[in-house]
Formats: structure tokens, sequence, C-alpha cells
């Protein structure tokens, strides 16, 4: 399914080090994206691939330092949201892009009525009086399918479930009808049921809308239920980018294989689960050449000679891995 | 809100009983006799010192001269001390002594912590923070009754700033002094508190939320950041004020201020029971309407503590 909508947000070579007593630390090394209106976009990835980091960095809410933008372009509707100054920046993120955090209870700030909060984004960004803005605070309450809305929006985060407030972070994200959601690990903290209601909500929010959703994820089954598109990260590279339904099922890199093969299904019940050995490099030594190359079982010597460089292999395909890419070029000829 | 207090009020009998009994005890047990002490060097006759000794219950076993103590406080009947002064007279000239000395100290404070520790927090290692932890550590290592009697020989003798002593300027000329030592040796522990708190704060995942909804950094930091740093600083500052009374005795003295601190000092020195007990009972019921107004604004400020 390939959608044609406007590309609303476009990361071009983005990089981003982490200043450390022991030297800089390279979490995201020249990562690209896009995304369109309509369009899911899943940002794949386990802990420490750099996947929030590069979204943290763009829309500048990164703590910098530590932190610091190498390299790369992040444009929003053509605007580089990396050469803006903060005050332009702050005009485009929180209203025109919006995000959703992991865990809604330490995300939303304990001490003030979801109502406030949802109506600080009015007020702040529409400057509307405190009284309308609490009206389409509720509004939005309901939106997001939490029942007697316009009875809770005085009730503070704490006196939610995790998944009603796990709505309210959405329903704060969507006040302004923003053009792109990213959505940073917004089923993480919840249990299996809950986690499937949001991600419905999520995507029919988003076809009401026509917005484009970035969903950050470490969960393979989130990515096949809802995502356009497919972005796989490893160590602060992109390895893969595909239309989903693709990557699940003719995986290119050898990471994406392992990640699918290590997907619990039916097929599998009564034998042991398949794992991709060994454990993510730690950021500081990130193996020379292709960083997944000391786990990935078609390894070769040449791996280690250089970063393999993103190419296509079929259209709207791209891999990372100079076994594959050049095999797919050979059939290709 | 009603039955809170009420249970907080009923909880604090037996803790208020097991304080005044204490601290009589402790009187009691304190070596020398009362009415000597007051005599000083002078014969006194027998007879007038065994009518003295009957009208202060003083040849009355422990326990009956704490309920005839405790009685007097409960009826409001405070009687002389053993100078002869009326002890309600003195609580009326002293109580405003007191309050003027401790409020203006806590002003001083509060003022200083407050600012600094939000400045420190807010421009973490920066010079005023870095100069904060220093300063901290000094005005914790320098013991009051110096910091008092250097203070006081500085400004009052020396440079004569402000009086020495005594409350013949009245407020605030005559309280400033104590008071800026008592606030000064304070702010310190306030400030780092706050810092500390701020600076945890400020990573907290709810202050990104606030940044990725494209708040200004003012707004970040009054509305999203101060309000929760703020909370264990109040009860920081419950228990602080509380405590006042304590350094009172010492402050009072040593400034010759004629409050309860003062007033304290005189009846242990004399070994009178009564009056101890009564100032301590003072002390104990102003402690436990701070708490309890402590709680209650903490009620207000943090959602997930009321109607505890």
């Amino acid at each position: 399914m390939t959608k044609q909508g406007e590309v609303l947000l476009k990361v071009d070579n983005l990089s981003v080090e982490f200043d450390t007593p022991r030297g800089p630390v390279r979490a995201v090394d020249g990562v690209s994206w896009q995304v369109r209106a309509g369009e899911m976009l899943a940002i794949l990835g386990e802990s420490g691939s750099g996947k929030s980091v590069s979204t943290q960095a763009l829309t500048g809410i990164l703590e910098m330092p530590p932190g610091r933008i190498v390299s790369g372009t992040a444009e929003y509707r053509g605007a580089d949201l990396i050469q803006m100054t903060t005050r332009e920046r702050r005009r485009i993120v929180g209203d025109r892009i919006t995000m959703v955090f992991q865990d809604s209870l330490s995300a939303l700030n304990p001490v003030q009525s979801v109502g406030t909060q949802i109506a600080e984004c009015y007020r702040v960004h529409r400057g509307m009086s405190k009284r309308d803005a609490l009206k389409k605070a509720a509004e939005m309450l309901d939106q997001v399918r939490i029942p007697a809305a316009a009875k809770r929006v005085g009730d503070y985060p704490h006196e939610f479930s995790g998944g009603m407030r796990q709505r309210v972070m959405l329903a704060m994200a969507l006040a302004l009808d923003p053009d792109v959601l990213i959505a940073d690990e917004p089923t993480t903290a919840l249990d299996v049921t809950v986690q499937a209601q949001i991600l419905e909500l999520i995507a029919e929010l988003q076809a009401e809308r026509d917005m484009g959703v970035v969903l950050i994820t470490h969960d393979l089954g989130v990515v096949s239920d809802v995502a356009d598109n497919v972005v796989v990260m490893y160590a602060g590279h992109v390895v893969e980018r595909a239309a989903t339904a693709e990557a699940l099922e003719h995986p290119v890199h050898p990471y994406t294989e392992g990640l699918l093969g290590s997907m619990p299904s039916a097929e599998l019940k009564g034998r042991e689960l398949p794992t991709i050995p060994g454990t993510p490099p730690s950021l500081r030594a990130i193996p020379s050449g292709c960083a997944f190359r000391t786990r990935c079982p078609i390894a070769i010597d040449d791996c280690a000679a250089e970063v393999p460089p993103l190419l296509t292999v079929a259209p709207g395909r791209d891999a990372a891995c100079i076994r594959r890419t050049s095999l797919a070029a050979k059939e290709a000829v | 809100m009603i039955r809170f207090i009420l249970r907080r009020a009923l909880a604090a009998v037996p803790i208020g009983v097991l304080v005044t009994l204490g601290v009589f005890a402790l009187v009691f047990a304190m070596p020398g006799d009362p009415l000597r002490e007051l005599a000083g060097d002078k014969p006194i006759p027998a007879a007038v010192l065994a009518a003295k000794r009957a009208q202060y219950h003083l040849d009355d076993p422990f326990i009956v001269q704490y309920l005839l103590s405790m009685k007097d406080i409960l009826t409001g009947h405070f009687g002389t001390t053993f100078a002869g002064a009326d002890i309600a007279d003195q609580l009326r000239l002293r109580i405003p002594v007191t309050l003027k000395l401790t409020l203006l100290a806590n002003a001083v404070q509060w003022t200083l912590g407050l600012f600094f520790g939000i400045y420190a927090g807010f421009k973490r290692n920066g010079w005023v923070d870095r100069s904060l932890l220093l300063v901290t550590l000094v005005l914790l290592a320098v013991p009051g009754l110096v910091a008092y009697f250097a203070a006081q020989y500085l400004f009052g003798v020396e440079l004569k700033w402000f009086p020495v002593s005594g409350v013949l300027e009245g407020f605030p000329r005559s309280y400033v002094l104590p008071a800026l030592v008592i606030g000064v040796l304070g702010f310190a522990g306030l400030a780092r508190l706050l810092r500390t708190s701020i600076v945890e704060t400020v990573n907290a995942d709810f202050v990104k939320t606030a940044r990725a909804k494209g708040l200004g950094e003012q707004r970040v930091l009054w509305r999203h950041i101060l309000p929760n740093a703020l909370l264990p600083v109040v009860t920081f500052i419950g228990l602080d004020l509380a405590g006042m009374f304590g350094g009172a005795i010492i402050t009072e003295s040593i400034f010759n201020l004629p409050g309860l601190g003062q007033f304290m000092f005189q009846a242990i020195k004399l070994k009178e029971g009564g009056v101890v007990v009564l100032l301590s009972t003072l002390a104990f019921i102003s402690f436990i309407l701070i708490n309890l107004l402590i709680d209650l604004l903490y009620g207000v400020l943090d959602p997930r503590v009321r109607n505890v």
C-alpha cells in the first residue's frame, strides 16, 4: 500500500552524539526517513538503537548538552527544524508536530489536572481563555473515548488507569489537530488488550485527520498491526526501510530476519523461541564496518571493512547489508 | 477534611500528655533548690521558706505537682512565677516578641533559601550553584552560638549598625540582627534541598512532555518544574518553623529579647517546673498546629496525598 500524501516530515542524514566523560558517543548515525500525510511510519529497534533519540533531537527536546546534533536536517514542509531558532521551533513542535510518550504516569504532570494540561495547549498556542480551553479539553477527552469526559477534566493523572491515562496523553497531543504525531512507545507500558485498543484509537484518529504518524516501537507485533512503512534501526543506523507487508514477508537485512524469527507464533508452539545470538553492542564499542556483523549468521570478512551503505534493493525498499544488497543486485541483473 | 483535623487533634492528646510529663520529670530531676536559687546568698527565714514551698506545692510528690500544674494550665490559671510575676501577663508581653523574631528570621531564611535554591537549581553548576555548596558547608560548620556572639560583637559593638541587645529600639531595628543571623545560618539547608529537588524534577518525563508541547522555558519552569520541586521543601519549612522556638531560647537570651525563649531559659535556671511545662505545652501546641497546616497545604499542592 503506497500513500501518496504530501511529505510532512523529512529527516535526512541525522547524526546525534552524546558527550560523556569518556568521550563522545554516537547514538544516531546518518539516519534518514520521511513521513507523508496519512502514513503511519514505524521506527523499529531495540533499546539503545537510537530510535527515540533521533525524534527527540529533531523536536529539540533532547537535553543538549550532553546531546549534540552533529549533522543532518529535519524538514517540516520544507523548513529545517534543526536550523530554526528555539522560538520558531516552538511554533511547530507542540502545535503542528506533537508527541506521545511511553509511561503516561510519569509523562503527565502529577500536580495538574488533566484538563489543565490539555487546556495549556490551547492557551499557549491559540491564546484561548481558560474557560474555552477547558471546554475544548473536555471535547478532546471525549474524542479519545474517555467515558464521562466532562466530569473527568478536573481529575488528576493518578486517578486514571494506565490505558485511560495514555488516552489523555493522546488527547493532549491531538488537541491542536497536528500534522505529524510522534508516538514514542505509546503502548509499551500497557497490557496487551489495552495496547490493541490504543493502537486502534491512534489509527482511527489518524484516518479522521489525515495526519502522519511516526510510531516508535520495539514490538514487531505492533508494527505489523498498524504501520504502513517500517524503518528498522540497529545501533544508531537505519538497516532496512520498506513497506511493512514486504518487510515482514521478505526481510532483506539479517537483523530484520532475526527479529521476525524471534516472534512467537502459533507454528512455533512447543518449540524454543529462536533468538538473535549475542546482545546489542555498547555504543562505545560498535564493531567496525557493519554494526550487526558480530551477531550475524551470514557475516563474512568484508563486513568489517566499512559501514554498509543503505542501498535500494527494490522500489521503496532499502537495506544496509553488503551480502544481501549485492545479491539482490545480482538477481536484478 | 474536618474528620482529618479532628483525628489529628485527638492523636495529639496522648502525645501531649507524654511530652508534658517528660518535661516536668526532667525539671523535677534537675539538681538544686528553686527558692534558694532565687534568694541567692541572703538567708531566708524558715517560716517564709515553708510558706513559699507550700504555695508552690514543692513538697508534694512528683505526680501531684505535675497534675496540679496541668490543672492550672488547662483551666487557664497560670498563677505567678517564683519571683512573683503574673504568668498570664508575662505571656501577653512575651509572645509578640518571639513571634516577631521568629517570623522575621523565617522571612529572611525563606527569601534567601527560595531565591538561591531556585537560581542554583535552574543554573546548575554555575558559579552561584558552586558557591552555594561552599557557603552551605561553611554555615553548617559554624555553631550558632559562635555566630550570634560574633555578629553581636561585629555589627553591634564595633560597627554600631544595630543595637547590641534588648528591644528598646522596637520593631524592626532591635530584631533585625538576630533574625538575620538565624536566617543566614538556616537558609543554606533550604536552598540546597530546593536545588536538589529542582535538579531531580528537571529530568522528569513530564518536563519533557511540557517541552514537547512547545511551551516556553519560563512556563516550563514555573508551571511544571517548581510546583513539583517545592513539595519536599514544604515539609522542611514546616519542621523548621516548628523548631524555631527551640532556637529562640538561645537567641533571645544572647540578644536579651524578652520573649518566650528567654522566659524558658530563666524558668529552667530557677527549676520552675510549672512555667517550663506551660511553655513546653505552648511549643507543643504550636508544633501540632503548624504540622497540621503543613499537611493541609501539602494536600492543596499535591493531589496525590489528598483525603489521606
